[in-house]
């Protein structure tokens, strides 16, 4: 049904790009140019006159036509970006603008919940990042781009492979549960935040998700911006808790037709950061040192350079744009491959998009649509999370006897029987594709039922298939059979309807309202499926790999019982209304609503509700500052609110039956019909200034959230048909702290100029009241994987600590016998939350010259080195594995039992060199090649820190029981040096 | 009002156009309690009781769950941590230890495993069940209390239908013994009268009785276990009843109640059965052999395959030896790895005998594995340093091994012969080995011990377990005690020949809390107190359910 609309209005879109309606009455005519303070001209600017509707843009060499009444005096110019700035006509004819680039962002347009905002009006804490200060060099994903640039927010990747889900955490460690990341919102479609790539976890365990924003190109994003306080988020009701990252799309602007063309090329440079295992000339040193024999196979082999990926990164990128007064459109094209650090590893994506705006009935009606349909697919490596006693490859090659060569002289793989794998035969033998189709559609009708009244309804469609297949060739050995094959499948879908009022209007002199009421349905449905089979006939020596056992299942020994799971429908309906009243300029209150009824929520609570207030003061605008040499803006805000989460498995509430297999059926889950929201309250408190000459602005916010009415696995009161269920517990989740955000410009020369921004934020987080009965709750997660340490859990989630506080037995140094030793139970031992973190960017410009660079870090934490614990312990070398240089520069002996224990917490604090670009504007070149630009560009070029890891910034997902870990580093996949160089134009 | 109509119109339409919803959730693959009855069709409630019988297999399956707690807290069993492998975070140390505390994960998840059979069981009767399926859940049940009970000393229980966000009632000692006996014996006569043991039959309801009237007397006093003489008696009738049935005779070859035949055994009373090279409801069983077995046994099939991890005590193997001279099994002094047995070992139960199936495909011989081991082809099979494999019966005292040999350190036991059926394709599963739960073995030697509890010197004590010992090839014996307090290994105790015939079958921590010497030291265990007679109630269980008590000392 909806996808015959949009096809519908799709076949309609050729004609009406060439609808055009000039029709008015004209006395003058006004020619101009406009060009940026450079001397560029600048395409698509607006050009309106003063106090009417009349008004046109520059077409692509900054030139202009209008014809205006002849009663005007004045047109206003403004270009995003840029200082608007008003030319007088009264006096000529021809008039030409020199736009001044507006640093501060003041007059920037922010994207704040069905609807959007003036930076200078908002109430609530939003940072608005726009396309010029994103990140460059080597971006898949778009929260890439935001890396280290907003205060407050914190990135982290989750793996190393292109494509990977990252955490994503708005003022600290909000939630207890593992599904935290903030409510993302393309073009105000809210999306649902799971992927559908299936996981269905291979022999090596389960690889970290896929990035559910990978279906965007990252070339098409206008604007993104971060909703961090509740008067901002509280719209977004039971979904807003976690903060809202909202992502805004290019759209066409006014004037010529125009094609937008991007290609670029990276390669890889090496890992950013080694993990420091012995060389072959260590290893040697190390035999003799240990009495170790028969284990030096005269060679020098460098495993980790071994499985080094060198094949070119490209990317092709292609946009069209156009459109005049009545209509704009955009269509773009992102052709891909991103290579992985290490060989085999890849994501290929194919995305397509196609929006449009165009106004009918004398511009009353506003039809705009929108539609991206991606594929991708990724070549995955067997680098999983929980790799138990198998270990994964990176194991294989940090284990990997540097003095043996990979293959014997016939070419035939080498399989230690010291329980190393060989890297090299497990890139081989491992075969894992994954396929993911998303298609996002939306279209939305606003109509101007009166000039001050607008309404509109938006529809979108967000569908998306995955494909998997997973393939362990059975010439392996130490997998638990003869070969693995398995086919998974997952499929999500989220529609979402808005109706929304806008209401706005002069209630008394310099008193504005605007107003908004909305009513909004969402609904989402995922399922998976799995089918595996294990023990073949075929793929048993490496020379005879034939065709996947995915191709041929039916081979199997012993076919598995096939997993099938369809997640309960989750529907939301929900009303809300948001009331501006701006007096002045001066003074701004917001006040928000939303009421959120959830198909999730038990019998006895079926809504929630979610308000929020804000304020602002614009001292600056007073009249005893009007004068002021020193701000052109001084405004205090403050904000309270709730905001909601309902991020909890679907069917919670309900009692559930199930068929667990053929003849056997049972009650799954303790249901729990009270079940609500989380909660979060917090205030907010800010300060945004600006100098009078715009060099130095700033922002300054303290905030306090506190979290309530916990959503937690409750441990079920048994008999009981499962260990866990769900209740809301009345403890308390607290992120305190403040963001300090400045800008400076501090050379402003034609030839020269050198601006720099830097952010600092701090959180405290701490769980209180966290109890059962009168006693404290003590949940441990955090699992430490590997030969020795099954079952051990390295993280506590209790009262009075942080989120995840590593809970580990004490380190006590070693015994004369070179064997560790430590207390005989866990102890509070660290936090792995980030309590600093920190970014800054610089931009210089000399002559066309254009150089940035921005990076940035954490502090105040720990790391838990699970590698060194149990892959790179001392233990191996005696059976010819290698080790690493720590425990090799210890006293440890190789007799020293393995145990999880403090010595192997680390301190994460760091800071990135995350990109370093060079670009050189050519410009126009001969007839039609327009704005030619080249860069060359380096990410993430090295890292400063004392984590003796890959990388500290490291989430490897070591969730128990879907209790989340945090910040702990188990043979991830590394962080590679990328360098990147390419070429745009337009024509 | 032109105005307001014209917003009221748009604001009808959008209502039309999506309408308010009732919020009701759409489960898709799971059905809601009203649903159910329905839902499971012709099969009707034989599915859920299907559910029950399947929860059997985590239960008493896995190496560290049932087996766990009964097998390396007693003289049989003990893992020890071999360098990098097997610390685990000290968790099997402490239960060999005897130092484990409320927070122990095996602790929790076998509390929370058997009261999953519980729930299940209890559900059952929820749905109309027959006469004959309510009998079974309720066996079922009674299992499952069993078990908590001797554990944890107490048990909850549920009505069906109950709110499950209430805390249910709690049985402790007596109340609890009394609550599993009058269940069954209630439904005794309802159970199928088949000698099948992959269902609940009458035997092993009788069987399960006489198991609750044996340990009566030591769940209500662990320290110093008495037995009512009413109880011994009906220990003695109920196993009488069922010897003389004649439904269950000994095997010819002691291994065939455990390889992957044993579906057939006529010993074997209630198993949980598993399907070679089917996975589906299979519990498996590779681990019983996987946990114990050298990464570098099974070479041709699976390299690295075993997990180097279980083993026993030399002391407890020695409890074989010396009662009689029993060709090929000599009596192992620590560090002594001399043998490899001949095939005519009399006392079968130890095995090291040729198995046909195993021996001949894999090299590996049943039983117990001491001294050098060789694979199908007779060569001898080196550790992954190039050392001989040969199992050391030497342990390091503090169970951290950490010299030259901790591969190989500890005597092994293979009690379940590994399913090579299928070119070898099943040895890591899914295995079809049924997992033994009930044998008929023991009916016979707890009708000897009640008879001696009763009268010391009971002729029919040792006619009873000299039979047993003629069917496992040992020589008879002349006479025999219950126990020996001052050394819980002396070979000619019934103690003993419990350990010898029913030796890592889950039930060694029960048998010697009610001989009286659990708390005695063995080897690798220095220290130990009453505490440890009774696990501890896990502490995520206590916090949720303020009816259980915390047992005495955690």
């Amino acid at each position: 049904m909806t996808k015959t609309r949009l096809l519908r209005v799709a076949l309609l879109f050729p004609i009406l790009i060439f609808i055009v309606q000039q029709s008015w009455a004209q006395s003058k005519a006004i020619n101009g140019k406009v060009s940026d303070e450079k001397g560029a001209a600048v395409v698509g600017a607006s050009v309106t006159v003063k106090n009417s509707r009349i008004g046109t843009s520059t077409d692509g060499t900054g030139a202009f036509h209008i014809n205006v009444p002849s009663s005007a005096t004045t047109l206003v110019v403004s270009y995003v970006g840029y200082v608007s700035q008003e030319v007088s006509i009264s006096s000529s004819s021809d008039v030409t603008v020199s736009l001044a680039p507006d640093v501060t962002g003041l007059t920037d347009v922010v994207v704040i919940g069905y609807g959007t905002a003036r930076k200078k009006d908002l109430t609530g804490a939003v940072a608005s990042v726009q396309a010029k200060d994103f990140n460059k060099g080597a971006i898949v994903s778009p929260d890439q781009l935001l890396q280290n640039k907003v205060a407050g927010l914190d990135i982290t990747s989750n793996g190393g492979q292109p494509g990977t889900a990252t955490t994503v955490k708005i003022r600290g460690n909000n939630s207890i549960r593992a599904a935290s990341n903030p409510l993302y919102v393309v073009d105000g479609v809210q999306l649902d935040g799971r992927s559908a790539r299936p996981n269905p976890g291979s022999t090596f365990g389960s690889t970290p998700d896929a990035n559910p924003l990978n279906f965007i190109n990252p070339n098409d994003i206008q604007s993104i911006d971060v909703l961090k306080d509740a008067s901002s988020a509280a719209i977004y009701g039971s979904r807003g808790a976690n903060g809202v990252i909202a992502i805004t799309t290019k759209t066409g602007t006014s004037g010529a037709t125009k094609l937008e063309a991007g290609v670029s090329y990276g390669v890889n440079a090496g890992y950013m950061k080694k993990f420091d295992v012995l060389s072959a000339s260590q290893f040697r040193t190390g035999l003799s040192k240990y009495g170790v024999a028969n284990q030096d196979f005269g060679g020098s082999v460098d495993a980790l350079k071994e499985i080094f990926n060198n094949k070119l990164t490209q990317n092709y990128n292609l946009a069209l744009s156009g459109g005049n007064e009545n209509g704009r459109f955009r269509a773009s094209f992102l052709g891909s491959s991103a290579q992985g650090t290490l060989k085999n590893s890849s994501l290929d994506r194919y995305i397509g998009t196609f929006g449009g705006q165009y106004k009918f009935l004398d511009k009353k009606l506003t039809i705009a649509f929108g539609l991206i349909d991606a594929h991708s697919t990724e070549s995955i490596l067997a680098v999983a999370n929980t790799s138990g006693s198998a270990g994964n490859l990176i194991s294989a090659a940090l284990q990997w006897n540097p003095t043996q060569a990979f293959t014997d002289g016939s070419g035939n793989f080498v399989f230690p029987a010291n329980g190393s794998g060989n890297p090299d035969a497990e890139l081989a033998a491992f075969n894992d594709i994954a396929t993911v189709h998303t298609t996002l559609a939306n279209i939305s009708a606003s109509l101007k039922i009166l000039p001050n009244l607008e309404y509109k309804f938006l529809y979108s469609i967000n569908n998306s298939i995955g494909e998997r297949n997973t393939n362990t060739y059975g010439f392996i050995p130490g997998i638990s059979s003869t070969g693995i094959g398995d086919i998974s499948n997952a499929k999500l879908s989220a529609q979402l309807f808005t109706h929304t009022l806008n209401f706005n209007t002069e209630i008394a002199r310099d008193l504005r309202l605007e107003a908004l009421a909305g009513f909004e349905y969402f609904k989402s449905d995922y399922s998976n499926n799995s089918f595996s089979a294990t023990g073949f006939n075929t793929n048993l020596s490496q020379n005879s790999v034939t065709i996947p056992y995915t191709s041929n299942l039916q081979d199997g020994n012993v076919q598995n019982l096939p997993a099938v799971y369809v997640d309960p429908t989750t529907e939301l309906q929900s009303y809300f209304g948001r009331v501006q009243f701006n007096y002045a300029d001066k003074f701004l209150v917001t006040g928000t609503m939303r009421a959120d009824g959830s198909s999730k929520f038990g019998a006895n609570n079926k809504y929630g509700y979610f308000p929020s207030v804000g304020a602002r003061w614009v001292l600056s605008n007073e009249g005893f500052m009007k004068n002021s040499t020193m701000f052109r803006n001084l405004s205090l805000r403050g904000s309270w609110g709730i905001t909601g989460n309902q991020e909890f498995p679907a069917g919670a509430s309900q009692e559930q039956f199930a068929f667990n297999s053929y003849n056997n059926a049972s009650q799954i889950n303790v249901a729990n019909p009270n079940l609500k929201w989380e909660q979060t309250k917090s205030f907010d408190f800010g300060l945004d200034f600006t100098s009078k000459n715009g060099k130095i602005f700033g922002t300054v916010d303290f905030y306090n959230k506190n979290t309530s009415d916990i959503l937690f696995q409750s441990t079920a009161i048994q008999p009981a048909p499962a260990s866990i269920y769900f209740i809301n517990l009345p403890a308390n989740l607290k992120n305190n702290g403040i963001e300090l955000s400045l800008g400076v410009t501090l050379v402003d020369h034609k030839n020269f100029s050198w601006d720099i921004r830097g952010y600092y934020a701090y959180n405290k987080n701490l769980l209180t009241n966290f109890t059962q009965n009168g006693k404290d709750i003590l949940i441990q997660t955090g699992q430490i994987n590997g030969q020795g340490v099954s079952g051990t859990l390295g993280e506590a989630i209790t009262n009075n600590q942080p989120v995840n506080e590593f809970y580990l037995k004490q380190f006590q140094g070693f015994d004369k016998n070179g064997n560790q030793t430590y207390g005989a139970n866990p102890v509070f031992a660290g936090n792995p939350n980030p309590t600093s973190t920190f970014g800054v960017s610089t931009a210089l410009t000399y002559k066309k010259f254009n150089l940035t660079i921005n990076g940035g870090g954490s502090a105040g934490y720990m790391v838990y080195n699970n590698t060194a614990t149990s892959v790179t312990n001392i233990a191996g070398i005696a059976n010819g594995r290698n080790i690493d240089l720590k425990a090799y520069n210890s006293d440890e002996k190789p007799t020293s039992p393995v145990a999880a224990n403090s010595r192997f917490l680390e301190s994460g604090d760091f800071f990135k060199l995350r990109n370093v670009t060079l670009s050189y504007p050519v410009g126009n070149v001969g007839m039609y090649v327009k704005n030619l630009n080249v860069f060359v560009s380096g990410s993430n070029l090295f890292v400063i820190t004392k984590f003796s890891g890959f990388d500290p910034e490291v989430n490897v997902d070591k969730s128990n029981n879907n209790y989340p870990s945090r910040s702990i580093e188990y043979i991830p996949y590394p962080t590679a040096r990328v360098i990147n160089f390419g070429v745009n134009f337009s024509l | 009002m032109i105005k307001n109509n014209k917003i009221w119109s748009v604001l009808l339409l959008s209502a039309s156009i999506v309408g308010c919803t009732k919020l009701d959730e759409k489960l898709n693959n799971t059905f809601t309690n009203q649903q159910t009855a329905t839902a499971l069709g012709a099969a009707g409630v034989g599915l859920l009781l299907q559910a029950a019988y399947t929860d059997l297999g985590g239960p008493f399956t896995g190496q560290d769950q049932v087996f766990s707690l009964e097998e390396n807290t007693a003289d049989e069993s003990l893992v020890p941590t071999r360098g990098g492998d097997w610390d685990d975070n000290g968790v099997w140390r402490v239960l060999h230890n005897h130092t484990w505390n409320a927070d122990h994960g095996q602790i929790l998840g076998v509390f929370n495993g058997l009261n999953k059979i519980n729930f299940d069981a209890t559900n059952v009767l929820g749905f109309s069940p027959s006469k004959q399926q309510a009998a079974e859940a309720r066996f079922l049940r009674a299992v499952s209390l069993y078990y908590l009970l001797d554990l944890y000393g107490q048990f909850p229980v549920r009505n069906p239908g109950d709110n499950l966000l209430n805390a249910p009632q709690v049985y402790a000692a007596a109340d609890g013994a009394t609550f599993i006996i009058n269940e069954l014996t209630q439904i005794q006569a309802d159970l199928p009268s088949d000698n099948n043991p992959t269902h609940a039959t009458q035997t092993a309801c009788k069987l399960l009785l006489m198991k609750c009237y044996l340990n009566r007397g030591a769940w209500t006093n662990r320290a110093a276990p008495t037995f009512d003489a009413g109880d011994l008696n009906q220990v003695v009738t109920l196993g009488k009843s069922i010897i003389s049935s004649g439904s269950y005779k000994y095997e010819a070859e002691y291994f065939n109640n455990f390889d992957v035949n044993n579906g057939t055994s006529t010993e074997n009373v209630f198993t949980y059965p598993n399907s070679s090279g089917v996975s589906a409801n299979n519990s498996g069983p590779q681990a019983r052999w996987m946990m114990t077995l050298h990464y570098n046994q099974e070479t041709n099939y699976n390299p690295n395959a075993g997990w180097n991890g279980f083993s026993t005590i030399s002391d407890f193997y020695n409890s074989f030896g010396a009662v009689t001279p029993m060709v090929g099994v000599s009596k192992f002094a620590a560090g002594d790895i001399s043998g490899r047995y001949a095939d005519t070992a009399v006392d079968a139960r130890v095995g090291g005998r040729y198995y046909p199936g195993v021996t001949d495909v894999s090299g590996q011989r049943p039983g117990f594995m001491i001294g050098q081991q060789y694979n199908e082809a007779g060569v001898a099979l080196k550790d992954r340093k190039g050392n001989p494999l040969a199992f050391d019966p030497k342990i390091a005292d503090d169970m951290k091994e950490t010299g030259g040999n901790l591969e190989v350190t500890g005597i092994r036991v293979e009690k379940y012969p590994p399913d090579l059926t299928s070119a070898g394709k099943n040895y890591e599963g899914p295995a079809g080995n049924d997992i033994v739960i009930f044998r008929y073995s023991d009916v016979v030697l707890m009708v000897a011990e009640a008879e001696m509890r009763i009268n010391a010197a009971d002729p029919d004590a040792l006619v009873l377990v000299n039979g047993l010992r003629v069917a496992r090839h040992a020589a008879p014996m002349a006479s025999i005690t219950l126990v020996n307090p001052s050394n819980v290994e002396d070979p000619k105790t019934l103690i003993a020949e419990r350990g010898r015939e029913l030796y890592w079958e889950t039930a060694r921590r029960t048998d010697l809390i009610r001989f009286g010497v659990y708390n005695t030291i063995w080897q690798y265990k220095p220290s130990d107190n009453a505490t440890y007679l009774v696990f501890p109630i896990p502490s995520q269980a206590l916090a949720a359910n303020p009816n259980l008590k915390q047992n005495p000392g955690y």
